[in-house]
């Protein structure tokens, strides 16, 4: 019976042992050849207008998005994003009882939450103080027992819906659509934000077609705007070439143009 | 009848099965060889790890945040001492009462006698480190972004403005250098000491995150594993890896002319989800739009003129001989409109 089992054992451990070597060549084989598969480049250059009387200007820090697929594969998608009911950022301040003065902080600084920027002493006390801010930095005061640290973390005593409640809302929406669209195409949804110059890059895309959507509108003036377009990469595309134009103004060179609907007005 | 061969037959197998056992015994020897067992390691309770399974509880059972002594030592509230005794001594009072001075207390204290108090730097400098950090780019760029567009938003000496406006942006975080990070071990290449603003600053310590998670905001300072992961402990490297070396982020040149923002070079930045395998990415045609432009400059150009002639010339506009000994990459020929070029393919 030992004898017989020496045998057969040796055979079975030769047996994995080739099996492995296989599989590991098979993995390491198709790693090599997935470094080396042909990739293409999208440089994005995202200019738009606030009225018609406002100068073409480059869409700074707004993310977007590439999906894989073509606009028909991802029409169900398209649909939801293109139909989103999202509150405007004055709406849901507005509607959640904020003071005006805080709603004016934000307005000036085209901020989705406080931590766009930074809250100034001017803004603690004095002509241009904000309610919020003063509680806060009250707060503050009590907790860490020194000015500095009080208005240095002053977010910190801020409630989470004032400070940066209209920004989770919207994620919320984009982690929903986002959550689809992986279940949909089965590949990881690439985003990047643009630069001051409305410029941004998609790296080592494989070929063929996507969606670039910007998902969450974007408020322009009184206009809201959402970018769904179909963008077919070739491999071999490079930065170096003239960038993909979007905009929400019609033009020849530009390739996405945008959907732009009215900012709904708030209900009080 | 089956009374009586029940036992018969339960002896046969028995029997059988005795004759057997060596066999079977001899079997398994040659499958699976006992292994030796361990010797037993003595553990070196002077050094403490975080690995350790029964040190692997929630982190708030040993660290309190923040520490009482905070004001002391901190201009804000930070974790600034280690445990108290009692977050040790439940599991080790056997080695906290042994000998006059026991090892045990050397983790934390300089002198190891009950009479002295004295501690070590919180956290230890010299110690390896045991956690990495997380850290989202793309989230913290998204919660800092507008709400609409906003016009010239720069890094580098525009960035300061922006910041002197008030606006946030990766200056937050990453301000100039006012100090060169340590030498790389075997030193600087070529003995090119690069000047401090060459790089950019990093967060050292809680002040950057505590300011926004200090509570409700997660992963808040109580949930130590929000940012910090255990990792084989490793030493921090300061010295930046850098391919181009001349480049110098708040230099901008002779003519002081980098002006963009970070992400308009750092393309890949505003998608890093995590630092793990974080790379700086910066392609030539950042570089390029100024550096290799016809009736402008031509440092690429040149350089790859020089290799024309020179096979083993150094580049050295933009890299120390490390890097520029080496073939020069396809991008480089192909700003330049060029096809690609092997050193040992000149001619």
């Amino acid at each position: 019976m030992t004898r017989s089992f020496i045998p057969v054992a040796r055979l079975a451990i030769i047996v994995i042992l080739l099996g492995g070597l296989l599989l590991t060549a098979t993995v390491t084989t198709g790693l090599s050849q997935d470094s080396d598969r042909p990739t293409g480049v999208l440089r994005l250059r995202v200019r738009v207008k606030t009225d018609d009387a406002a100068p073409l200007k480059g869409l700074a820090r707004k993310r977007f998005f590439l999906i894989r697929g073509s606009l028909e594969q991802n029409l169900e998608l398209v649909h939801a994003i293109e139909q989103s009911t999202l509150v405007s950022r004055d709406c849901y301040y507005s509607k959640l009882g904020a003071s005006d003065q805080l709603i004016a902080w934000l307005k000036i600084g085209d901020c989705e939450s406080i931590y766009c920027r930074d809250v100034g002493e001017e803004f603690i006390s004095g002509p241009k103080a904000v309610p919020e801010f003063t509680r806060a930095f009250n707060a503050g005061q009590k907790e860490f027992g020194n000015d500095q640290t009080a208005i240095k973390w002053l977010s910190t005593n801020v409630p989470a819906n004032l400070r940066d409640g209209f920004y989770q809302s919207r994620q919320a929406f984009l982690q929903s659509i986002l959550n689809r669209a992986r279940s949909s195409s089965d590949t990881q949804v690439k985003s990047v934000m643009t630069d001051s110059n409305g410029t941004a890059y998609f790296t080592d895309l494989e070929p063929g077609p996507y969606v670039l959507s910007s998902i969450v509108p974007t408020e322009l003036g009184t206009n809201s705007v959402v970018w769904n377009c179909e963008v077919q990469v070739k491999t071999g595309d490079l930065a170096t070439e003239k960038p993909y134009l979007v905009s929400n103004r019609k033009d020849k060179n530009v390739k996405c143009l945008a959907a732009e609907r009215r900012l709904p007005t708030c209900e009080k | 009848m089956q009374l009586k061969q029940t036992p018969l037959i339960g002896l046969s197998i028995g029997v059988v099965l005795v004759a057997l056992l060596p066999v079977l015994s001899m079997g398994q020897r040659t499958r699976r060889p006992a292994p030796a067992r361990p010797a037993r390691v003595a553990i070196d309770y002077s050094r403490f790890s975080h690995a350790t399974a029964k040190h692997q509880a929630a982190c708030s059972t040993c660290h309190k945040i923040p520490t009482s002594n905070w004001q002391k030592v901190s201009a804000f509230p930070d974790i600034t001492d280690f445990p108290a005794h009692s977050a040790c001594v439940s599991c080790h009072r056997s080695q906290f009462f042994k000998g006059v001075r026991p090892v045990i207390c050397s983790v934390c204290h300089s002198r190891t006698s009950p009479r002295d108090d004295d501690r070590l730097d919180f956290r230890r400098p010299a110690v390896l480190l045991q956690f990495t950090i997380e850290f989202p780019h793309d989230k913290h760029q998204d919660v800092i972004a507008f709400n609409r567009s906003r016009s010239v938003v720069a890094f580098s000496h525009a960035a300061r403005n922006v910041m002197d406006q008030g606006y946030y942006n990766c200056v937050l975080c990453h301000s100039e250098r006012t100090s060169l990070p340590a030498a790389p071990a075997k030193g600087w290449t070529d003995g090119f000491v690069p000047a401090a603003a060459t790089f950019k600053a990093s967060p050292v310590n809680h002040s950057s995150c505590f300011n926004c998670h200090w509570k409700e905001q997660q992963p808040v300072a109580q949930n130590c594993n929000g940012c910090h992961k255990l990792a084989k402990p490793y030493s921090n490297v300061e010295a930046p890896a850098r391919i181009s070396m001349k480049f110098i982020h708040d230099g901008g040149g002779e003519k002081k002319n980098h002006v963009a923002e970070c992400t308009t070079c750092h393309i890949n930045i505003t998608k890093a989800a995590s630092l793990r395998g974080l790379k700086p990415d910066v392609p030539i045609t950042a570089c390029t739009e100024c550096h290799n432009k016809d009736g402008l400059r031509l440092d690429v150009s040149k350089e790859l003129m020089a290799i024309d002639k020179d096979r083993s010339f150094t580049c050295t506009y933009c890299h120390t001989s490390d890097v520029g000994k080496l073939d020069p990459p396809a991008s480089h020929y192909l700003i330049a409109e060029r096809p690609p070029l092997k050193r040992k393919d000149v001619k």
